[in-house]
């Protein structure tokens, strides 16, 4: 469902991302994990098309991102790690406008929306503008915005920042019943916990390479578990070594 | 002690980190763009005067008139920029939580908003007037101490309309807290609308039928009170032209009102500002029910409208129109056109190209402020677009009928209005129609094009978007084409009644450059602004 061929990023002559391939069945939640400037962010916001890869080829749902965008894009629900709205606009509003660009007719959108709104439970301010709405929110009103045109991939970049727990555990569950029903899901996060609760798959990604790629048996099996195996792979040391 | 300094030091780092020797060569061509319009400016201006002042009579006269008039008009655009960039400023802009956070003392968070507001609301006039009162310098062969004293007036004359403006936007925000900005706003422009009114219907012309009835008519013009500071400045300017013997009241008045008003702006600032900061935060609880559908077609348009309508920062500069609009149409009413026919028998055509030239003018104003900042006008939100299934170009031309349709029926309606106030008909009023047509067209394309090749969707308040230094190249070129336009439509009139007849093959030259000129303006930015936002990361 998502295949990334040798991508590379640089940004004046540095490499943010490198020689990175990838592929990621349908159905599957696929964790991206890395210290701050790995390249995450780099690696989804190319895959909407906000960044354009210095080399490299991206499929989304067998579509090539560069010679195909609006039909990859169709196929594509994006989280990003910034919440920025049109502020001016109501959470029920912006769904709307998100829901017309995605050419959905109106009956289909309307039941949608009542449904994403219901799920992600901001029905009560769904009427009020978003300037007004707290970071938590507005986090969930990204969440209904990534899923209102009901996307094959969702890519998902920092799911967790300003909600309350409750709403760690709404989004939580979203995701996985997002993956049981077919969606295929990129997730980058700093939260090593949720990714062992959530990823079939996780990847390790360090100055943008792509350093090493585990199974849930894997990572469950590995002495110390995800937090080792990403001291180990991204820092060069093993877990308990500088405290 | 205040530590202004310091407090502009991140701006002052900023825009140093941002210059380099690339990015100056890159904008090296729109500077020197700007140089030449204020080269054009200032010809354009010393030929006006050169033929004014030659006029038998009235010419002396005529020409004090018209500095007065660009004063006057200053004046309201100023005031009005001013209480709408005080009001973004001091309240709506990005950067107030994070300055009530650090340990600062009010007074030093009001001085830094005052030179903000100074700097947004005046940079644009403070860089298109010098080349006017150069004119009048080198026309009027004035000593060395007019310039001086000219920059000094103006200096003052602006800050004592950006103290007026923020002591008007601290005291309004203070009386209007629970019902918002808008309804202050609405209450400013009803208030200004009045005053525009009720001084149109004080100095309408009578029946200047006689020269020296057309000299009163002209004198009857009430844009100078001697309570108003653009008199004060038109007083100054002129005795230091050497017109009249130097007289200390008028500058006195200038320093001593822009310093009380300054220290006036400060004191209500002082009063108001922690409680007027917490009556505008955004409100929650208030509910506004979801309208229509608008489905793919009309997605951009319908979310653009919506922001638009909800956000005072920019429906607010509707104002600064309204008044350039007022001024405009005022200037034309009054002006006796039966009178000065007996004088000099082409009036009607020339006032017909006039017109189209303010229009056009009028035209590049509101585009700069709307259609060259539609882009940016997206901000930081513009990822939505950017991972959407749309593409850049479909995008960029909705942009462009979004702002080309109400563009091109306010010029046309005001230029269709104008002519029949001067009782213009037939081929006149079809040509200049249709010219404005022509011009919202062109205009409109390469201010969405321009708006797209440099946006700048990290802003602090909207307007300041349209005097950014992009902003100012659109500006440039949209008056080079207008005034091009209006150039290529003139020769064939002047050949029509310099032979007395239609000359078909200049007539037809002029109708092909002008459409070709107005193509080039309106596809090639478009063109190229789809390209950039392509390859915009």
């Amino acid at each position: 469902m998502i295949r990334l061929e040798n991508i590379s990023r640089a940004f004046d002559g540095k490499w943010a991302v490198k020689g990175l391939s990838l592929e990621i069945p349908e159905g599957e939640i696929f964790g991206l994990l890395g210290p701050n400037g790995a390249g995450k962010t780099t690696i989804m916001r190319m895959m909407t098309g906000i960044l354009q890869p210095t080399g490299g080829k991206i499929f989304i749902a067998g579509h090539d991102a560069a010679k195909e965008p609006v039909e990859a894009k169709s196929v594509t629900g994006y989280v990003p790690d910034r919440p920025f709205f049109y502020e001016k606009l109501t959470g029920k509003e912006f769904l709307i406008f998100i829901a017309s660009i995605h050419r959905m007719k109106k009956e289909d959108a309307m039941r949608r929306i009542e449904g994403l709104t219901g799920l992600v439970d901001i029905k009560a301010v769904e009427d009020e503008l978003i300037e007004g709405y707290s970071q938590g929110m507005k986090q969930r009103l990204l969440f209904a915005s990534a899923l209102v045109h009901e996307p094959k991939v969702i890519l998902i970049d920092e799911p967790f920042v300003g909600l309350d727990p409750i709403g760690v555990l709404l989004i939580r569950d979203i995701i996985k019943d997002l993956a049981s029903g077919g969606a295929t899901i990129l997730l980058a996060t700093h939260s090593l916990q949720m990714a062992s609760e959530l990823c079939h798959r996780v990847g390790l990604i360090n100055k943008g390479v792509l350093t090493a790629v585990k199974s849930r048996a894997e990572v469950s099996s590995a002495e110390g578990g995800l937090a080792a195996l990403f001291l180990k792979e991204v820092s060069g040391r093993p877990s308990g070594e500088g405290r | 002690m205040l530590r202004l300094p310091v407090l502009l030091m991140p701006k002052f780092l900023s825009f140093r980190n941002s210059v380099n020797k690339g990015v100056v060569l890159r904008r090296l061509p729109f500077m020197l763009i700007g140089l030449v319009f204020a080269a054009l400016l200032y010809i354009g201006a010393y030929k006006v005067l050169y033929y004014i002042r030659d006029i038998e009579f009235i010419g002396e006269a005529l020409s004090k008139k018209l500095l007065s008039m660009v004063l006057f008009s200053l004046t309201g655009f100023l005031l009005l920029s001013n209480i709408i960039t005080a009001i973004s400023s001091f309240y709506l802009s990005r950067d107030i939580p994070f300055l009530l956070t650090l340990p600062l003392k009010r007074k030093e968070i009001l001085a830094l908003k005052t030179y903000e507001t100074v700097v947004n609301s005046s940079w644009m006039v403070a860089s298109f007037v010098p080349p006017v009162f150069l004119a009048y310098g080198v026309s009027y062969a004035a000593p060395p101490g007019y310039y001086l004293i000219t920059l000094i007036a103006l200096i003052l004359f602006m800050l004592l309309t950006s103290a007026t403006g923020i002591t008007i936007a601290h005291v309004m925000t203070r009386l209007f807290p629970a019902k918002g900005m808008r309804d202050m706003l609405l209450f400013i422009s009803l208030v200004l609308f009045l005053v525009v009114y009720f001084m149109l219907r004080a100095s309408a012309p009578g029946d200047a039928g006689r020269p020296e009835e057309l000299l009163s008519a002209i004198l009857s013009f009430r844009a100078e009170s001697p309570l108003l500071p653009n008199y004060w400045v038109l007083e100054t300017v002129w005795e230091s032209l050497g017109r009249r013997p130097f007289d200390a009241l008028y500058p006195m008045a200038l320093l001593s009102s822009a310093a009380f008003f300054l220290v006036l702006s400060f004191a209500a600032g002082v009063a108001f500002y922690g409680k007027n900061l917490e009556a505008v935060r955004p409100k929650t609880g208030g509910r506004t029910t979801a309208g229509i559908y608008p489905g793919m077609g009309h997605a951009l348009l319908y979310k653009d409208f919506k922001v638009f309508v909800r956000d005072t920062g920019q429906w607010s500069q509707l104002l600064i129109i309204g008044a350039l609009l007022l001024v405009y149409v005022y200037n034309f009413k009054s002006f006796p056109v039966e009178a000065v026919m007996k004088v000099t028998p082409l009036i009607r055509e020339i006032i017909v190209l006039i017109n189209m030239l303010m229009a056009g003018l009028v035209l590049s104003a509101v585009s700069a402020r709307f259609v060259y900042s539609s882009v940016s006008l997206e901000g930081q939100a513009f990822w939505v677009i950017r991972s959407s299934p749309i593409s850049m170009g479909r995008f960029l031309w909705g942009k462009f009928s979004y702002g080309f349709l109400p563009l091109c029926l306010i010029t046309t309606a005001l230029v269709f209005l104008t002519n029949l106030v001067m009782d213009v008909r037939g081929i006149l009023m079809f040509a200049s129609i249709a010219t404005v047509i022509l011009l919202s067209l062109s205009i409109s394309g390469l201010g969405t094009g321009l708006g797209a090749m440099y946006p700048k969707f990290n802003y602090e308040n909207i307007a300041s978007v349209s005097m950014s230094l992009g902003g100012m190249v659109f500006m440039s070129l949209a008056f080079g084409v207008v005034a091009l336009t209006v150039l290529l439509e003139a020769w064939p009139f002047y050949m029509y009644y310099k032979t007395g007849g239609i000359m078909w093959p200049a007539t037809a030259v002029s109708v092909i450059l002008m459409l070709a000129l107005n193509f080039a303006a309106f596809y090639l930015p478009m063109r190229m602004g789809i390209k950039k936002l392509n390859r915009l990361e």
